[in-house]
């Protein structure tokens, strides 16, 4: 099917009356994903924003909930599940795959949770195929595929006049049956991209899994200031802390992102910290990414999007990491099983 | 440029060779075009990696503090680079002995993607570094800046303008902390925001803990602040954080004639000295 682009807005005011919608657009300084409206409209030239969509699902502070005393003196705890109906409208293939990292993590092995669930289920998934690439874009060496993204409800891609939509599953099925009067049949002819800056992943993870004590993290770590940018920009990232706010007699519970790139991440009670040092927090990272991650769930952490290649302030970067571990020599000494 | 570069790697081989520093820190390419990343060579013949050039965006000051603990170090400073060791000196986080350092003149840093000079950059008056062991190339002009600029600007504001300024500045940011990692001035061994304990700073992300935060820093490093302009540059989010540092630089130093900070390392700071002469609006 195909949406004609001068229809765009008229589908979007029409979808933002029953959800909240969500498309990339520059808001100020950055590029984000941010919710429509009569200023914010979508912009697709951005290959992929500077921050991804993360915190549509999993919000930087989201609030758990409330507990005290109330007016009678009887102590309550009164969750808080904010859900609503979500559309984000014009994911990147790399953002389309960390919602699958995060639905891993969130989701599956035996535990649901109760925060994350609820937007999940309430969320619409609209890709967008890349008509271009970024400088740092490297999502096809991880296996993925800028010009389609199998876990998402609907594919667009974007051609002169008009985007074709199609629909992915029967979630997008019943979307795209609801707006069917701003779609007409047809479809149009996607030129393929493919990135730019490769990496050869063959091989890496089983590297990696004999690397835990290789020099090659003393050196790569040197650089490393220990803020929090590649993880707060990265797509699934996804470590939180849980603290509260107390107020009289009432308080609330909230968890925020954090980063293992901090030093009280690990920092335990009397002080102990397993990871004092910047060296095993890189290492640590990295590992998850590219190691750990895979061992638990089947896939990479790393969906190449990229965004930690351009905005690390000392241009610590995944894909030269990736190179030099693809080019390490396994030394005796240095096998040590992760 | 490329006749210091080259200066610079055959003083760091020596420099490595004959044993009197264990590592030289500097910059050498990145992965793209125009790009560089810190540098710590610690064996001669890897000098050669080093690069001088138009993009060595980073400044090295903060480094020392990790690396002094293998040994003596040579450090590449530019005028920026060389208050923050000066300031660092002065704050007691490493000695003068234990640093060579290798000076180089600098005409201003670009933005590898728009070719243009970064703000940092345009509102540099010390292009030359203003304490080395050995100066490589010949001194620059200093250029005539006035570096308060983006402060009369936003001073000139209407009370609501600014405050909205404010709000939308300290809204967009994450708490990535990359300002204080990058900062030579934020040298604290637990900073506030770490002490979980005391609960200074909440961890959630508003306006009111962003701006907590961001005030607290520009009060903390008010007065040794050395305007190398890293933290702005560092951000991620692009926040002008260098209108409030040098809001702080300028009214201290209407009050208190406090001058630059890192111009030496002697000395103290203005608001740790006590002056029976010093103004008191307040009284």
């Amino acid at each position: 099917m195909l949406l004609a682009k001068d229809r765009l807005n008229e589908l979007l005011d029409h979808l933002s009356t029953e959800a909240r919608v969500y498309v990339p657009a520059r808001i100020e300084t950055q590029t984000r994903f941010a919710l429509y409206s009569d200023t914010v409209k979508p912009n697709f030239k951005l290959v992929n924003t500077e921050l991804p969509p993360k915190d549509i699902l999993f919000p930087q502070t989201q609030n758990m909930y409330r507990y005290g005393f109330d007016a009678e003196g009887v102590p309550f705890i009164d969750p808080i599940h904010d859900a609503d109906d979500v559309v984000i409208f014009g994911a990147r293939s790399c953002d389309v795959r960390s919602i699958e990292c995060m639905d891993d993590v969130f989701l599956t092995k035996g535990y649901v949770d109760e925060f994350y669930e609820p937007r999940r289920s309430r969320l619409l998934l609209v890709a967008m195929a890349c008509n271009t690439v970024a400088e740092s874009c490297f999502c096809d060496s991880m296996s993925l595929d800028p010009n389609s993204a199998p876990a998402a409800d609907i594919q667009m891609s974007e051609g002169d006049q008009a985007f074709e939509v199609t629909a992915l599953n029967e979630k997008g099925e019943a979307a795209l049956a609801a707006w069917s009067s701003y779609l007409t049949e047809g479809s149009i002819e996607h030129a393929a991209v493919s990135c730019e800056l490769k990496v050869e992943m063959t091989g890496i993870k089983e590297k990696l899994d004999h690397m835990f004590e290789h020099p090659i993290w003393e050196s790569v770590s040197k650089k490393c200031l220990n803020c929090g940018t590649c993880t707060f920009v990265c797509p699934t990232c996804h470590c939180f802390d849980i603290s509260q706010e107390n107020r009289m007699k009432i308080g609330e519970r909230f968890r925020s992102w954090d980063s293992c790139m901090f030093s009280c991440y690990t920092e335990m009670a009397g002080h102990h910290n397993p990871r004092a040092e910047k060296m095993p927090r890189v290492r640590q990272r990295f590992l998850h990414k590219l190691c750990f991650f895979e061992d638990r769930y089947g896939k990479s952490l790393c969906v190449g999007c990229g965004r930690c290649v351009a905005d690390c302030p000392v241009a610590l970067d995944i894909t030269v990491l990736i190179d030099q571990i693809g080019a390490a020599e396994l030394t005796e000494g240095a096998v040590h099983d992760a | 440029m490329s006749d210091i570069q080259s200066q610079l790697r055959a003083r760091a081989a020596e420099l490595l060779s004959s044993g009197e520093v264990v590592q030289v820190i500097g910059w050498m390419d990145g992965r793209f075009e125009n790009q560089t990343t810190p540098a710590f060579i610690d064996r001669p013949e890897d000098a050669e990696l080093l690069v001088f050039n138009e993009y060595c965006v980073n400044t090295t000051p903060k480094y020392t503090l990790y690396e002094k603990e293998h040994g003596k170090l040579a450090v590449c400073v530019r005028g920026c680079d060389s208050r923050g060791i000066n300031r660092m000196i002065k704050d007691n986080q490493i000695l003068r002995d234990q640093l060579y350092l290798i000076g180089l003149p600098c005409s201003g840093v670009k933005d590898r993607k728009t070719g243009e000079l970064l703000i940092k950059c345009q509102n540099c008056n010390h292009r030359n570094p203003v304490v080395y062991d050995e100066l490589l190339g010949d001194a620059v002009e200093e250029p005539q800046v006035n570096r308060y600029d983006v402060v009369e600007r936003f001073e000139a504001m209407e009370r609501d303008k600014r405050a909205q300024y404010f709000e939308s500045t300290f809204n967009r940011c994450i708490r990535c902390y990359a300002c204080r990692e990058v900062c030579p001035v934020c040298t604290c061994r637990s900073c506030f925001v770490d002490q979980v304990n005391v609960g200074w700073q909440g961890k959630q992300n508003n306006l009111a803990e962003n701006k907590f935060y961001n005030l607290t820093r520009v009060f903390h490093i008010g007065d040794r602040c050395v305007e190398c302009g890293e933290c702005e540059r560092a951000c991620p989010m692009n926040l002008p954080l260098m209108a409030f540092n040098r809001k702080m630089v300028k009214d201290l130093d209407d009050l208190f004639a406090a001058g630059e900070a890192g111009l030496d390392a002697e000395g103290t700071h203005s608001l740790g000295t006590y002056d029976v002469n010093d103004v008191e609006e307040f009284m």
